[in-house]
C-alpha cells in the first residue's frame, strides 16, 4: 500500500523544515521524512544564527513568511548587531541560539502545522512513474507525490574523521543516508564530494573564565523577525581567547596525523573556514588565531570553541586545547571532527531550484554545495514555495539579485556552480546598499503575500509600517525656520547654519545630523517607531548613492527582461565559440542577464547571443 | 531608457569626409551641448554649424533623425566633418566627454535589429559584424604597444583588488580583530592609483596627438632625390595633405595612409651649411623636425660615393631610421650599407616595400611612442571614466566604509572593462588567500 501526498520533503534540517512548512502552509499535504526525529533543525556546528550576510538572509526568510527568524528570536540567548561602525548595509544581527531549544521549538512548530506529517525514515530510493515520484524507505514503505524536495544536508554517504578513526555516520554520530546517493546517480544526477568540520565542545565548569575577555550581548535591538513583539533577553556570555605559539608547535609536530593534510580526506573543503591545521600551514606568519567560546544551550554545560575546527586524533586535540589560555584544564565532552559528504553540482538546477533533469524534483540546502544554516533555510523556503507553485500550476518565484540576498545566493550557485561549500558574504551582493537587513520586509513582504505565505496579521502590520513611513516622509518636507535655536542647534553639532530656512530633509542630509538628533531638538516626528525613523534616516542620508544603485539595477533588469526560451538550440548557433556554447547549454540561463554572469562568457558573446535569441524567438512566433 | 552611444562610422583616414554618429535618448541633447548653429535642427535636414573641439571650432554639417525614423530606431545625430583621423577622433572624444559612451562592437546594428529596423535574415551578418569588430579590438589591445598599456592597467586593477579584499574582509568578518582597517591607508592607496591613472592618461593624450599620424622625416643632402621619393611615397594620397591645426609643423609635405596608419612626411630640404638668413630659419625648422619626428628616412644617392655632407647629416639623426638608397635605376657606385633598402623614386621600384618597412618599424614598436601608439580609443575612454570615478571616491571621504567600497568597486569594474576581468570571485579569492578567516 502506498501513501499519497502532494509533496514529500526528504531531510528535516534547516532547508527541509522551511520547505515542508512552506508547502503545508500553502495547503499542500506534505510528508517530511527525517533520518532521526532527534536531528530535526539540529544546529550541528556553531550554536549561532545570523552574522554578516546571514542575518540579512534570516530577515528575508522572515519577510517572505518563512520560519527561521521567528524560531531564532524565540530561542536567542544572546544578541548583537555586527558592523555598527561600518554602515547600515553591512550591519547584521548575530544571535547565540539555544541549540536544544531551537530544535525543540522548530520540531513543535512542524508537529503542529496542519497538512504537515513528520516521520522518521531513511529513504532508499526515488523512482519516477510518469509525473509521479515514488519514494521507498529502508523499511519498505512507499510514498507517492508529485513534488519532491531533496534536502539531505551533509548526510549523503557521509563519513566523519577524527585522526585515524573514521566512521560512516552523519554529523554528531547520527545515522547517515546510505542509499540515496546511488539512487540520485541512477536518476542521472552528477555528484560532488565536499567536506567540512566542527570543533570540540568542552565542559563549562572546567574553563577558567577569569583569564578571558568577556563578550556580552546588546539590549533592546532589532530582531530577525518583523513579527517578534518581545525582544529576546541576553542570558549568556561568550568569551574570547587565542591560540599561541605553543599550540602551533603541537599542531606542526603532529601534521602527519592530520587526515586532511595526509590525504586521507579527499573532499573539497571551504576556504573560509579551514581547520586550525590548515590555517597554521597557510598563514605560517601568524603567531595566534582568535577563538570564541560560545555556550551551546542554557540546559547544558557544553561550550563550543569557534575557530578550532580540526580532524586531529583525539589525544592530540586534547593537548592542543590545553595549550590555550583559559582551557588549560578543559574537559573535552565531544571531539572535533571533519565530515565528508555527497552533494550535487548545483549547475544541474534551475533558478527555481527545480532540477533540469526531472520535473518536480527540487533540491535545497547543503546538498546543493552550500554551507550554513541560513543559506540552507533560504533555499528550503524557495524550493518549498516553488514546489507549491508547481502544484498550483503557477510560474516559479525567482528572486533577482537586486531583490534579496536569497536571489544572489541562488543565482550564484545555479549560474556559476561552486567548487567548495558556498558561504554567503555581503561582498557577493553587488546591490548591497539596497539589500539591508532593516528593509527586508519592505523588499519582500508583498512578494510573500502574492505567493501566499504572508498571513493577514503580518500583512496588516506591514501596511501600517508603510503608512507610517509615508507620514514620516511628509515630515521631511517641513521647513525649519531660521531662528536662533536653529543656529545654535547646527553649531552645537558642528554644522554651518543655513542662510535661510531649511527643510528637515536637507538637515538630515548634513553629515553631523540625523533624524534622531533633529527629533530630539524639535520633536517633529511624533508617534513613530524606532524602525520607521531609522528607515527614513537611512534612505535620506543615502539618497544619492541609492539612486546610483537603482540606475545600475534598472540596467541589469533591462537585460534580464530578455528571456531565453527553454528550447533555444544552443548547439545549432553560428557565431559563438564552442566553449561558450557548451557553457550556455549547461547552465541554460533564463535570460540574457543570467547568461552574462556565467564565468568566461564575454560581453561580445552576450551581444551575439541576444541577436540570436531574438531571431529564434521571432522565428518561432512566425511559425505559430 | 537607452544610453547614448557614439562612434566614427567611416573608415579612418580615408575619404574627404568623416561621419561621427550617435544613437540614444540623449543624442540631440549631447550634440547641441557641443555644436552651435543658427537655427534649431529639424529632423532629416542638414544644419550647418560649428562643433567645438576644445578651443577649435570645426565647421561641419549635422543631421538629426528623430525616433523611430532612424537607422537604429532611436534618436540619432550624425556629424559630417572633414576627413582625417585627428578631427574624427577629437569629435568622438568631445561627444564622450559630453555624455555619450563609446559604442560596443556592432552596437548600432544590434540596436537597429532589436528595434526591428533590420530584418531577421540579417541576424547572421550582425553576428559577424560584432565578432569581427570585437576581434579587431582584442588585437589592438594585445598589440605590442596596447599590450604594455594593458599590463599597466592590469596591475592598477590588481592593486584595487587587494584593497577591496582588505575592505571587504573587515566588513564580512567584523569579529576578527586583526582585519581592523585603517581608513587613511585606504585613501593612501587610492591616491596612488589615482596618480598612476593620471600618468597613463596624460601619456595617452600624447598618444592621441601621435595618432594623428606617425611623423617621418626625410633627410639627405641636396639632390639625393628627396622630393621625388616623397612624391612616390605619397602617390595618389597627395590629395589629402593636411596642415594640423595649432601645431608648428609647417614643414609637413604630405600624409599618406598605409594599412590604416597615417604617416606624415616631413621634407628637410634645408639641411646644409648656409649663410642666408631665410635659409637659416629653414635649417632650424628642419633640425627641429628631425628632433620631433618618430622615424627618419636617411636618403643616400646610390649612384655616388658617400660624401662629408652625408656623414654630417647622419650625425644629426637621433631617432630610429631607415637607410634608403635611392636611384636604383642608375649604376650603383655606393658601397652596400647596413640594413639598407634600395629603391628608385623614378621607376617606383621597391616603393611598396619601403612603405611596408616604414609600417613594420611602427608596428614592431621600434619607434617608441611611450608605448602607446596603437592603443585604441576604447581603452582611453574607459581610463577617463575610471579617473572620474576615482574622484568620486575622494569626494566620499567622510562616508561609511561600505559606500567607499562601493565607489572603489566602480573604478575596479571600469578597469575591468579594459582588462576583461570583472568577476567578483577574483576579489573573494584574494580574501581567502590573503586573510585567515574561519569559524
Amino acid at each position: 500500500m502506498k501513501e499519497i501526498y502532494e509533496a514529500i520533503v526528504i531531510g528535516a534540517g534547516h532547508a527541509g523544515c522551511e520547505a515542508a512548512l512552506a508547502l503545508a502552509r500553502k495547503g499542500h499535504k506534505t510528508l517530511l521524512l527525517t533520518i532521526s526525529l532527534d536531528a530535526v533543525a539540529f544546529l550541528a556546528c556553531n550554536p549561532s544564527i545570523g552574522g554578516t550576510a546571514k542575518g540579512q538572509l534570516v530577515s528575508e526568510i522572515d519577510a517572505l513568511g518563512g520560519q527561521m527568524g521567528i524560531t531564532a528570536d524565540k530561542t536567542t540567548i544572546q544578541l548583537r548587531m555586527l558592523n555598527r561602525g561600518r554602515g547600515p548595509a553591512v550591519q547584521s544581527l548575530r544571535a547565540q541560539a539555544d541549540k536544544v531549544e531551537y530544535h525543540t521549538e522548530m520540531k513543535k512548530t512542524i508537529e503542529t502545522t496542519e497538512n504537515l506529517y513528520l516521520k522518521q525514515a531513511e529513504v532508499k530510493s526515488i523512482e519516477l512513474d510518469g509525473e509521479k515520484k515514488l519514494v521507498s524507505t529502508a523499511v519498505g514503505d512507499i510514498f507517492e507525490a508529485q513534488v519532491i524536495v531533496i534536502a539531505t544536508g551533509v548526510y549523503l554517504d557521509s563519513r566523519i574523521i577524527i585522526g585515524e578513526y573514521s566512521e560512516n555516520v552523519g554529523p554528531n554520530g547520527f545515522k547517515n543516508a546510505k542509499f540515496l546517493s546511488q539512487s540520485l546517480v541512477n536518476l542521472g544526477y552528477k555528484l560532488l564530494r565536499f567536506k567540512t568540520g566542527t570543533p570540540a565542545r568542552v565542559n563549562k565548569r572546567s574553563v577558567d573564565f577569569c583569564q578571558l575577555e568577556e563578550q556580552a550581548g546588546e539590549e533592546d535591538i532589532q530582531t530577525f523577525s518583523f513579527m517578534t513583539a518581545s525582544k529576546p533577553k541576553n542570558k549568556a556570555l561568550c568569551y574570547l581567547t587565542y591560540t599561541n605559539t605553543k599550540t602551533h608547535q603541537i599542531i606542526n609536530d603532529n601534521l602527519d596525523k592530520a587526515p586532511a593534510i595526509s590525504g586521507e580526506i579527499t573532499g573539497v573543503g571551504p576556504r573560509y573556514c579551514p581547520s586550525i591545521e590548515t590555517k597554521i600551514i597557510r598563514f605560517a606568519d601568524k603567531d595566534r588565531h582568535q577563538l570564541f567560546l560560545e555556550p551551546e544551550a542554557m540546559s547544558t554545560n557544553e561550550i563550543y570553541i569557534q575557530g578550532f575546527s580540526t580532524s586531529m586524533p583525539s589525544d592530540i586535540q586534547k593537548v592542543m586545547i590545553h595549550s590555550v589560555k583559559g582551557l588549560e584544564n578543559a574537559e573535552i565532552m565531544r571531539d572535533a571532527y571533519a565530515i565528508e559528504y555527497d552533494c550535487i553540482d548545483p549547475l544541474q538546477l534551475k533558478p527555481s531550484l527545480e532540477s533540469k533533469l526531472h520535473d518536480g524534483i527540487f533540491f535545497a540546502g547543503q546538498i546543493n554545495g552550500t554551507s550554513g544554516y541560513e543559506e540552507a533555510a533560504a533555499q528550503g523556503l524557495m524550493a518549498g514555495i516553488n514546489g507549491a507553485l508547481k502544484l498550483e500550476s503557477r510560474p516559479p518565484l525567482v528572486l533577482s539579485r537586486s531583490d534579496a540576498y536569497i536571489g544572489v545566493l541562488i543565482d550564484d550557485i545555479v549560474t556559476k556552480g561552486t567548487l567548495e561549500p558556498y558561504r554567503m558574504m555581503t561582498s557577493r551582493a553587488e546591490y548591497r546598499l539596497s539589500l539591508r537587513q532593516d528593509n527586508a520586509d519592505l523588499r519582500l513582504t508583498e512578494i510573500g503575500r502574492d505567493v501566499g505565505l504572508v498571513d493577514e496579521r503580518r500583512y496588516k502590520r506591514f501596511l501600517s509600517k508603510k503608512k507610517k513611513l509615508a507620514a514620516a516622509e511628509k515630515v521631511l518636507q517641513q521647513k525649519l525656520k531660521l531662528t536662533e535655536k536653529l543656529v545654535t542647534f547646527f553649531e552645537k553639532n558642528g554644522e554651518n547654519p543655513p542662510k535661510n530656512s531649511i527643510s528637515v530633509k536637507e538637515a538630515v542630509k548634513r553629515s553631523n545630523l540625523d533624524v534622531f538628533k533633529i527629533n530630539k531638538e524639535y520633536e517633529i516626528f511624533k508617534g513613530f517607531s524606532y524602525e520607521v525613523l531609522n528607515e527614513i534616516n537611512l534612505i535620506t542620508k543615502f539618497e544619492g548613492y541609492l539612486k546610483q544603485q537603482e540606475e545600475d539595477i534598472s540596467k541589469m533588469k533591462k537585460i534580464e527582461k530578455q528571456l531565453i526560451p527553454e528550447n533555444f538550440p544552443y548547439e545549432k548557433q553560428k557565431g559563438l565559440k564552442i566553449e561558450t556554447i557548451q557553457k550556455l547549454a549547461e547552465v541554460k540561463p533564463l535570460n540574457i542577464g543570467q547568461a552574462s554572469r556565467i564565468s568566461g562568457v564575454s560581453p561580445a558573446d552576450i551581444a551575439v547571443l541576444s541577436v540570436l535569441v531574438k531571431r529564434f524567438k521571432e522565428g518561432e512566433n512566425a511559425k505559430v | 531608457m537607452n544610453d547614448t552611444i557614439v562612434a566614427i562610422s567611416t573608415p579612418l583616414g580615408k575619404g574627404a569626409i568623416s561621419i561621427v554618429r550617435m544613437s540614444g535618448d540623449k543624442a540631440l541633447e549631447i550634440a547641441l551641448s557641443v555644436f552651435s548653429c543658427k537655427s534649431q535642427p529639424q529632423p532629416r535636414y542638414m544644419t550647418l554649424g560649428g562643433l567645438d573641439l576644445g578651443g577649435v571650432k570645426e565647421k561641419c554639417l549635422m543631421v538629426y533623425f528623430k525616433t523611430p525614423n532612424s537607422f537604429t530606431g532611436e534618436d540619432m545625430v550624425e556629424f559630417q566633418i572633414h576627413g582625417g583621423v585627428t578631427v574624427a577622433r577629437l569629435a568622438e572624444q568631445r561627444l564622450i566627454d559630453a555624455g555619450a559612451r563609446l559604442a560596443e562592437p556592432g552596437e548600432f546594428s544590434r540596436r537597429a535589429f532589436e528595434n526591428g529596423k533590420i530584418s531577421l535574415d540579417e541576424a547572421e551578418a550582425i553576428v559577424e559584424e560584432i565578432n569581427s569588430e570585437n576581434e579587431g579590438q582584442l588585437k589592438a589591445a594585445l598589440s605590442s604597444s596596447g599590450g604594455k598599456l594593458l599590463e599597466k592597467i592590469k596591475s592598477l586593477q590588481n592593486t584595487l583588488t587587494e584593497l577591496l579584499a582588505e575592505i571587504e574582509v573587515s566588513m564580512d568578518y567584523p569579529e576578527e580583530d586583526e582585519f581592523e582597517l585603517v581608513r587613511d591607508k585606504v585613501f593612501e592607496k587610492i591616491s596612488e592609483v589615482s596618480s598612476q591613472l593620471g600618468t597613463l592618461l596624460s601619456n595617452a593624450e600624447e598618444a592621441r596627438y601621435i595618432r594623428s599620424g606617425v611623423n617621418v622625416a626625410l633627410v639627405g643632402r641636396a639632390n639625393v632625390g628627396k622630393s621625388s621619393l616623397l612624391n612616390a611615397l605619397l602617390g595618389e594620397n597627395k590629395a589629402i595633405v593636411t596642415a594640423t591645426e595649432g601645431t608648428t609643423r609647417d614643414v609637413v609635405e604630405g600624409s599618406a595612409d598605409f594599412k590604416g596608419v597615417r604617416f606624415n612626411f616631413f621634407d628637410t630640404a634645408g639641411i646644409r651649411e648656409s649663410s642666408d638668413n631665410i635659409e637659416k630659419i629653414g635649417i632650424e625648422k628642419s633640425k627641429k623636425a628631425l628632433q620631433d619626428c618618430d622615424l627618419v628616412l636617411f636618403i643616400l644617392d646610390g649612384s655616388e660615393e658617400i660624401s662629408e655632407n652625408d656623414k654630417k647629416i647622419f650625425d644629426l639623426i637621433k631617432k630610429p631610421y631607415i637607410t634608403v638608397v635611392n636611384k636604383s635605376d642608375k649604376k650603383r657606385v655606393l658601397p652596400a650599407q647596413t640594413n639598407e633598402i634600395s629603391v628608385s623614386a623614378l621607376s617606383e621600384e621597391n616603393i611598396t616595400l619601403l612603405k611596408q618597412k616604414i609600417f613594420d618599424s611602427v608596428i614592431k614598436n621600434e619607434v617608441d611612442f611611450n608605448g602607446l601608439v596603437l592603443t585604441n580609443e576604447r581603452q582611453i575612454s574607459h581610463l577617463n571614466e575610471a579617473k572620474k570615478l576615482i574622484d568620486d571616491v575622494f569626494n566620499a571621504k567622510g562616508e561609511s566604509l561600505e559606500i567607499i567600497s562601493m565607489l572603489i568597486k566602480k573604478v575596479w569594474n571600469e578597469l575591468g572593462k579594459i582588462t576583461g576581468e570583472t568577476e567578483n570571485e577574483d576579489i573573494i579569492s584574494v580574501i581567502f588567500s590573503k586573510f585567515c578567516v574561519g569559524k
